[in-house]
C-alpha cells in the first residue's frame, strides 16, 4: 500500500461512505465487527471496489498465555480471505483470561517468558493466514517492576523472532509515555525501520488519577499538537507509511475526520517532497 | 515473580473487582498508585461492556434511563464477562438478569423487551440463507409435505410475552410519538426475523404463535399444525402457512430436508 492516509471507517458512517464514495487513501474496519451475518459486511464487500481495506482485529489476544482462541482465529482468517485486504493488524496487548474476553488491551510485563507467548501466537496467526501481520504497540497505564525489556526492544525482539511488522500509535507512544514517565523521542531511537508498515493518529483524553493527570487513548478527540509534532519526528525518522485516523468514541461528522486525515496526508507528502528533493 | 500465567488470572480478578495484592505488588506505581493504574483498566472494561449492552438492549436502556441501565448493566458484566470478542454476540443472558434484578422489578416487562432487543440483534447479525419457497413444495404431494421437518428461517426467534411488548418497543424508539401503552393490553406473540437489510418483527395469532413454536422444536408441519388447531382459535393452516412462506421465515435448503425430499419422491 502507498504511504497515503486513510479513516478508520465505523458504523455511523457506513452508509453516508457507501453512499457518497468520498475519496480517501484507505479505510481500516476493526475485524470483531465484521464477523458476524450482519447486513454491514456486504457494505463493506461492494466497498472494496472502490477503496483499498485494513484489517485490524482487537480481539486476537496475541499476548495471552493461553494461545490464540481457535474458533476466533477461524472467523478472523474467514474474512480475511473475503476481503482481501492490504494489511493486518492486532496489538501487543492480552484481553483473554480462563476461557473470558475483557475487551480492553491489557498490558504485558516486558519478559522473556511473554516474548516467548507473543512470538508463539503471532507466528500461529501469521502461519493461519499465510501472510505478514503488524502488530501495534499498545497505550499503557502501568508498567511491571519485572519487565526485563524497554516495550521498543520488546518490539524489535518480537519482530525479529516471529517475521511480524509493526503498527506505530503515534498516539500510544504519546499517552504510553506521559504515563509511565518516558521520553518519547527515546521510545522512537531504535526500532526496526524497515519493518514498520503503518501508522495510526488518535485522540486521547485528560484524566485525573489520584490528583495526577492520567492520559486517556480514548481516540474521542481530535489529535494533540504533541501527537502531530511527534509524528513530524515519526516521518524524519522512518519516512512516510500508510497512515490511519482513528476516532471511535463521541464520533463527529465524517468531514471532521477527513480533516485530521488531510493534516495527516500534507504531512506525509512534505516528508516524502523532502525526501525526493534529498535523493 | 509473577508468571505470566497467575499474572494474567489474577489480573482477570482485578478486572471482576477482586483485591490482588500480589498483581499490585508487581505494578510500578508513584504519584500515580499501583492501585489506581489497575482501577483505570477496570473501568474501561467495564465501560465498554456496558457500552456494548446499551446498543445491543437500546430500548431497554430508553425505558429505564441511561443511569439506571448502567448500574444494572455493570453488575451483569461483573458475573458474566464474554466467552468471545465478538460484542454483538454478547448479552444472551441479560434478559434473565434482568428478571432477577431487584430494582427492576417494579417494570415486570422489562425482561421480556429485552429478550425482544436480543432477538432482533440476533436476527440482525444472523447470515441471510435461502427460505422456503412455493415452488419448493409444488411437486410433492400433500401428505408428503405433512411429514417434512420444517425450521424456522436462521436467525428466526417466536417470542411470547404476558405484555404488549410490540407497543413498548415501538413507543421506546427515538423517532416514536409520545404515546402511552396500555400494560392490561394482554399478551403478544411475534415472530422476529432477519429481512435483507435489517430486522423486524411481526405479530402472530396464538394460533399462528404455537405452530411456530412447535416447528421450532422440531415438528413436522403436521405436529405443528395439531399444535395450532389445539390453541383452540380460529386456525387456518394455508393461509398461516402462505403468510409464512411470504415472510421467508421457514428455512430451506437444509441437507437432511433434500434429502427427505428425495426420499418422498
Amino acid at each position: 500500500m502507498r504511504a497515503v492516509a486513510g479513516i478508520g471507517l465505523r458504523s455511523p458512517h457506513l452508509a453516508e461512505v457507501a453512499h457518497d464514495r468520498p475519496a480517501t487513501g484507505f479505510l481500516e474496519i476493526h475485524a470483531e465487527n465484521y464477523l458476524t451475518g450482519s447486513p454491514a459486511l456486504r457494505t463493506i464487500e461492494r466497498l472494496r471496489g472502490d477503496y483499498e481495506f485494513s484489517l485490524h482485529a482487537v480481539g486476537l489476544s496475541l499476548g495471552s498465555v493461553e494461545g490464540i482462541d481457535d474458533a476466533h482465529l477461524e472467523r478472523v482468517a474467514a474474512l480475511a480471505e473475503r476481503l482481501d485486504p492490504a494489511l493486518v493488524s492486532d496489538h501487543l496487548a492480552w484481553s483473554v483470561s480462563g476461557g473470558r474476553y475483557f475487551n480492553d488491551l491489557l498490558p504485558l510485563p516486558y519478559t522473556e517468558e511473554a516474548l516467548d507467548v507473543v512470538v508463539g501466537n503471532v507466528q500461529r496467526l501469521q502461519d493461519r493466514l499465510k501472510r505478514q501481520v503488524l502488530v501495534e504497540n499498545p497505550s499503557c497505564y502501568l508498567g511491571f517492576i519485572h519487565s526485563t525489556l524497554p516495550e521498543p526492544a520488546f518490539l524489535g525482539e518480537l519482530v525479529r523472532r516471529s517475521g511480524c511488522g509493526l503498527l506505530l500509535d503515534v498516539n500510544n507512544i504519546v499517552v504510553t509515555a506521559h504515563n509511565l514517565r518516558l521520553d518519547p523521542m527515546a521510545w522512537l531511537a531504535d526500532l526496526p525501520a524497515s519493518a514498520i508498515g503503518e501508522y495510526h493518529l488518535a485522540g486521547h483524553a485528560v484524566n485525573d488519577a489520584d490528583g495526577e493527570p492520567i492520559l486517556i487513548d480514548d481516540h474521542g478527540s481530535r489529535v494533540s499538537e504533541e501527537v502531530w509534532s511527534l509524528f513530524d519526528a515519526v516521518l524524519d525518522r522512518y519516512g512516510p507509511r500508510p497512515t490511519l485516523l482513528e476516532w471511535d468514541t463521541d464520533i463527529p461528522p465524517l468531514g471532521i475526520l477527513f480533516e485530521e486525515a488531510t493534516r495527516a496526508g500534507r504531512a506525509l507528502e512534505v516528508r516524502a517532497g523532502a525526501d525526493a528533493r534529498a535523493a | 515473580m509473577l508468571g505470566l500465567r497467575d499474572l494474567q488470572a489474577a489480573f482477570a480478578g482485578v478486572v471482576k473487582g477482586e483485591g490482588q495484592p500480589r498483581l499490585e505488588a508487581a505494578v510500578a506505581g508513584d504519584a500515580i498508585t499501583a492501585a489506581a493504574r489497575l482501577r483505570v483498566y477496570r473501568h474501561h472494561v467495564e465501560h465498554s461492556l456496558v457500552t456494548a449492552l446499551a446498543a445491543t438492549f437500546s430500548t431497554v436502556q430508553a425505558i429505564v434511563g441511561e443511569d439506571f441501565f448502567r448500574a444494572m448493566a455493570g453488575r451483569y458484566v461483573a458475573c458474566d464477562l464474554p466467552r468471545q470478542p465478538v460484542l454483538a454476540e454478547y448479552g444472551a443472558g441479560f434478559p434473565t438478569f434482568i428478571a432477577g434484578y431487584e430494582p427492576a422489578a417494579s417494570l415486570p416487562y422489562l425482561t421480556d423487551v429485552a429478550r425482544l432487543d436480543w432477538a432482533l440483534n440476533f436476527a440482525f447479525h444472523s447470515s441471510p440463507a435461502n427460505h422456503l419457497t412455493a415452488a419448493d413444495l409444488s411437486s410433492l404431494p400433500a401428505e408428503r409435505v405433512a411429514e417434512l421437518p420444517l425450521a424456522l428461517a436462521p436467525g428466526a426467534t417466536v417470542l411470547r410475552s404476558s405484555y404488549p411488548i410490540d407497543r413498548i418497543w415501538r413507543v421506546s424508539q427515538p423517532a416514536a410519538a409520545d404515546e402511552t401503552v396500555d400494560l392490561g393490553a394482554g399478551g403478544v406473540s411475534l415472530l422476529v426475523l432477519r429481512r435483507e437489510d435489517d430486522a423486524a418483527f411481526v405479530g402472530l395469532s396464538e394460533a399462528e404463535g404455537a405452530f411456530l413454536s412447535a416447528l421450532e422444536r422440531g415438528q413436522t408441519l403436521e405436529g405443528a399444525a395439531v399444535a395450532g388447531f389445539q390453541t383452540g382459535g380460529a386456525f387456518d393452516l394455508s393461509t398461516t402457512f402462505a403468510r409464512l412462506l411470504a415472510l421467508k421465515a421457514i428455512a430451506a435448503s437444509q441437507h437432511h430436508f433434500a434429502e427427505r425430499v428425495e426420499k418422498a419422491l
